[in-house]
């Protein structure tokens, strides 16, 4: 029972950098070496540019003007992107400019998202220790290497870190390009105020700028680590109850009840999954959108 | 007395899904409410309730991970 918490913790964290998948030098003080969850960003990145990029590149170098099979679908979703988040928020002026960075963000978190709920690494797992006859013992086997740590880079703070920073810069742009640089900041508190309200209202918005990206991050990272340590707390019931009862035959009878109930939340995970995409990119485009059309 | 900090965590879960459920009824009650008064106005009332029902599942997010953190730093 002791072993269900590290357990849960060691699926979803990224893979100690002691002990890297490639090794790479440290330069400035960074280590640059390849751990569980880049070699996920990786795969993600060549896998969006293999599904989105070349068949669009394709279609637009083509003499169609009607998309067929899967760029009908890649047509669809953004289109949707443009009109239904991007256009309301940003407005007609701006919205060619900032579609791009906003379709960027979804096809990425979508696509890493989505491949944490495939288990690719565990089925190839299985393949090595029971077809390949590998032992899990094996450190330096390549694909045992893979089994350490979980598979959604979305889950780890510092990928959704590094994507709401690009978020945060970008608001900024926008503001800069629509406004001016120092007409931006000009514009984060309201005019025409009683100068005792400026010296509350002035440093809330500066942490609200902080605040935006912050929240950003916590709310894709939690939630898709949230949804795999509820699978796993109810599949680790099993365990949990035959150690309690000291029975085996408890732990196959509580399957019954685990197995459909995880099935069930792998259900939820894929609205989530969707549902997460969807709000990082209306947030962005909603916080990119307050700094060109100044309500005040 | 040393695993006190478990019942803090167990009763701030609590907390986090009762204010948060009790958020998104009411949003939820009150578009379904708008809907069935104007069903016309349902592509704006969605879009109206999108934004802070995001908002709100953000503050219950942050409230579970902090919650998660007392758990794994003690």
């Amino acid at each position: 029972m002791e072993q269900v918490g590290p357990n849960i913790i060691h699926h979803v964290s990224n893979s100690d950098i002691a002990h890297p998948i490639i090794h790479l030098p440290t330069i400035f003080g960074i280590n640059f070496s390849v751990s569980k969850h880049v070699f996920m960003l990786w795969m993600v990145a060549v896998l969006v540019a293999t599904a989105v990029i070349i068949p669009v590149r394709k279609f637009l170098g083509s003499e169609r003007s009607v998309p067929r099979g899967w760029m009908n679908a890649i047509e669809a979703m953004v289109q949707f992107i443009r009109d239904v988040v991007v256009k309301p928020n940003v407005g007609p002026k701006w919205v060619m400019t900032w579609t791009p960075l906003i379709l960027t963000f979804f096809f990425f978190i979508l696509f890493a998202n989505g491949i944490g709920l495939i288990p690719v690494f565990d089925i190839l797992g299985a393949f090595n220790r029971f077809i390949l006859q590998i032992p899990a013992s094996n450190n330096h086997n390549f694909i045992n290497m893979l089994l350490h740590g979980g598979t959604t880079v979305t889950g780890n703070f510092n990928v959704t870190a590094g994507l709401a920073v690009i978020t945060f810069f970008s608001i900024i742009i926008a503001g800069a390009k629509a406004h001016g640089f120092i007409k931006h900041w000009a514009n984060l508190v309201p005019h025409g105020l009683a100068w005792p309200v400026y010296i509350i209202l002035i440093p809330i918005e500066i942490i609200g700028m902080f605040v935006k990206p912050f929240a950003l991050t916590m709310r894709l990272a939690a939630n898709m680590t949230g949804g795999h340590i509820a699978i796993l707390a109810i599949l680790s019931f099993m365990a949990i109850f035959a150690e309690m009862f000291h029975s085996t035959f408890t732990g196959i009878g509580l399957a019954l009840f685990s197995v459909p109930m995880a099935t069930a939340i792998s259900g939820l995970e894929i609205i989530v999954v969707l549902v997460q995409a969807y709000v990082f990119t209306l947030l962005s485009a909603v916080f990119i959108g307050m700094a060109i059309n100044v309500h005040h | 007395m040393e695993n006190l900090h478990l019942f803090g965590v167990g009763l701030g879960l609590g907390l986090i899904v009762i204010g948060a459920g009790l958020g998104i009824g009411r949003l939820a009650a009150s578009a379904a409410e708008g809907i069935a008064r104007q069903p016309e106005a349902s592509d704006k009332i969605t879009a109206a309730v999108n934004l802070p029902l995001f908002l709100l599942e953000g503050v219950a997010i942050l409230g579970e991970v902090f919650a998660l953190l007392i758990v794994l730093m003690k």
